[in-house]
């Protein structure tokens, strides 16, 4: 049953997934004028005072630091929605409300260089970690409701939720697999491999297969 | 992202690729993430690589005429960062692929782990690179040395393989192979026939396993090889 | 061989499994206290899994239910399986169930270990999200080797998001990436 990782060694460090999700576009106001970016990873701008233009959200960060934009928290962001998605993934066991990709993130990062554009900042904040919470108990309580097929949906959980929930869901999930399936383990066909060996009745050590 | 269920186009299997990954960035980081997450070795990325590096040698130009020249430095230090992160990406790629030849593990024995494995499977061995190639005959050589050397050649006859454990094994039974059957979290990208969470190719009835693209799932690698290789699921 | 050099998995064949030889086997030293150096038809020992394993495969031995899959234990499975100390049973009792169960010819110890994990893993799961180490420490005690993994693993990444959380304002930090590199050889 044990998985071939190490417990501890998460798949991915919380600095990568949080480098991942700088790439998530948003709505920024730039206060001053430049010229289109030909970035590797994309072209962005031109950038007019007081026309709003997407842009990743590192670059955002970037620009907002230097004063020369104000960020626009994407509409989901309010506590009136925030509210009722929570109320909704606690009334539903089943499916995932709220597309969540970036939510918690973004979150972090506003709250570390925006707090001024976005309202009640603390109270979304905290909305936001109560759904992850939510979200986070229902998938792994849920687990054994899915062991005979071996898989589950996890619908619009975020790279963050997923990082958190891997490795014990991981091994979980191994385990009911190979209690599951006794004979899928590779112990039977080695035993029968054994077998075969046994037939000719070679003289040998008892090796450690 | 992307629509509701059902049969896709073509077209609109292109129109998604295009929407979904416009730039090589993308590319590599969904490169990235499959490779760190797959339990075995994937097909190396060869043109994606080269492009990449392309763009880069010539970002790297670009920042240092920038600097040179008494632009303005705020232009030229997002354009850093830009390169920064093509740079932490691509080097990402190329490393992760190199610890899957020889996986972190705490317990010491199994550095070599899957080496001896990549190299007697022809698969595998034809997803490495020219460099990586070259890098894994020579860990094999040096370990192999090594292990000669200090422990080996001082047990009897029969037992001196790095690959075996007596002389009367029918296969290699000391070389760890890749774990296929472990769960790994994956999205759907896109559906060219009918994709089932279990990996199975025909409804069981049950419209709760047919996957969609968009849709996020914890499944078992095994079955779902190919899917991965032909693009239509991306692990995360 | 893909657990070849798996420790665990080499810790769980070392569990000891009760037997009965159909053979005499002249020249083992099974029991050191014995005054013979030999084994007679019909005796009852405990041998090491690897061990037993080969014997079994060669008919020299019958193999039964270990202890810790006895009746007892499976009465307390079902009575409350997240209370029951399965690590003094044994550390490796999934393992161990599931390379024993194929040998004694028992199906009912695969469904015994499924039961058990399905109310056992709920409950890793929310000691290691809310119970300080002080009250959970008692329950730690109780878990085999592979529960274990799945506590540490369940609260190393909680952790390991919350230090993130706590880090502060994003981006200040040294990020993940270097600063500028030459070009590439």
């Amino acid at each position: 049953m044990a998985g071939q990782s190490e417990p501890h060694i998460s798949l991915f460090s919380a600095e990568e997934v949080e480098f991942m999700a700088e790439d998530e576009l948003i709505e920024i106001v730039p206060n001053m004028r430049m010229a289109p970016l030909n970035f590797i990873c994309g072209d962005f701008g031109p950038f007019l005072p007081q026309i709003p233009t997407q842009v990743p959200l590192w670059l955002a960060v970037a620009l907002k630091k230097r004063g020369r934009c104000a960020i626009r928290p994407p509409q989901w962001m309010s506590v009136e929605n925030l509210t009722r998605v929570l109320e909704g993934e606690r009334e539903s066991q089943g499916s995932f409300q709220f597309n969540s990709m970036k939510a918690l993130i973004l979150c972090f990062f506003v709250d570390g260089s925006a707090r001024d554009d976005i309202p009640d900042m603390y109270m979304v904040r905290s909305l936001i970690e109560d759904i992850r919470d939510v979200r986070i108990h229902k998938v792994e309580t849920s687990l054994e409701k899915f062991s005979g097929t071996s898989a589950v949906k996890i619908p619009n959980l975020s790279a963050m939720e997923v990082n958190i929930i891997r490795p014990f869901v991981g091994r979980a999930l191994q385990a009911f697999y190979k209690h599951d399936n006794p004979e899928k383990i590779p112990d039977v066909d080695r035993a029968s491999s054994q077998q075969t060996r046994v037939a000719n009745n070679e003289p040998r050590r008892p090796l450690r297969r | 992202m992307g629509s509701s269920a059902g049969e896709w186009s073509a077209e609109q299997i292109d129109d998604y690729e295009t929407l979904i990954s416009t730039t090589d960035v993308e590319l590599l980081k969904k490169a990235w993430r499959n490779e760190k997450v797959s339990p075995e070795i994937l097909p190396f990325e060869e043109a994606l690589v080269k492009r990449a590096k392309e763009q880069i040698q010539l970002m790297e130009e670009t920042v240092d005429d920038f600097v040179e020249s008494g632009h303005d430095p705020l232009i030229a230090s997002l354009y850093q960062m830009d390169l920064d992160r093509a740079q932490f990406l691509l080097r990402s790629y190329l490393r992760v692929r190199l610890q899957k030849n020889r996986p972190r593990n705490p317990s010491g024995f199994a550095i070599e782990k899957f080496m001896f494995y990549i190299w007697k499977t022809d698969t595998y061995r034809n997803r490495l690179s020219m460099e990586e190639e070259k890098f894994t005959e020579r860990c094999i050589r040096d370990i192999g040395k090594h292990l000669e050397e200090t422990v080996l050649s001082n047990l009897p006859d029969n037992y001196q393989s790095v690959l075996n454990q007596s002389v009367i094994s029918e296969e290699d039974d000391m070389v760890p192979e890749p774990l296929l059957d472990t769960f790994v979290v994956a999205k759907c990208e896109r559906t060219t026939r009918p994709l089932y969470l279990d990996g199975s190719r025909q409804s069981t009835g049950d419209d709760h396993f047919l996957m969609v693209p968009g849709d996020l799932c914890i499944l078992r690698y095994r079955p779902f090889q190919e899917e991965l290789m032909s693009g239509n699921i991306s692990l995360v | 061989m893909a657990n070849y050099y798996n420790i665990d998995d080499i810790l769980a064949e070392e569990e000891f499994v009760p037997v009965v030889f159909h053979k005499a086997a002249n020249g083992v030293i099974i029991d050191p206290s014995s005054e013979t150096n030999s084994v007679e038809q019909g005796a009852k020992v405990e041998l090491p899994l690897w061990l037993a394993q080969e014997l079994y495969l060669r008919q020299a031995i019958s193999i039964s239910v270990p202890a810790c899959f006895n009746q007892r234990t499976r009465l307390e499975i079902q009575a409350d399986a997240a209370c029951v100390d399965l690590k003094s049973r044994s550390p490796y009792f999934y393992e161990f169930g599931c390379k024993i169960a194929p040998l004694v010819g028992d199906k009912t110890i695969e469904i015994l270990l499924l039961s058990a994990f399905k109310i056992r893993y709920k409950e890793i799961l929310t000691k290691a999200y809310t119970a300080v180490f002080t009250t959970s420490s008692k329950f730690l005690t109780l878990l085999t080797k592979e529960e274990t993994n799945l506590y540490e693993a369940a609260q190393a990444s909680m952790a390991a998001f919350k230090k993130w959380r706590m880090g502060g304002p994003r981006l200040q930090r040294a990020s993940v990436f270097g600063r500028k590199r030459k070009p590439f050889d």
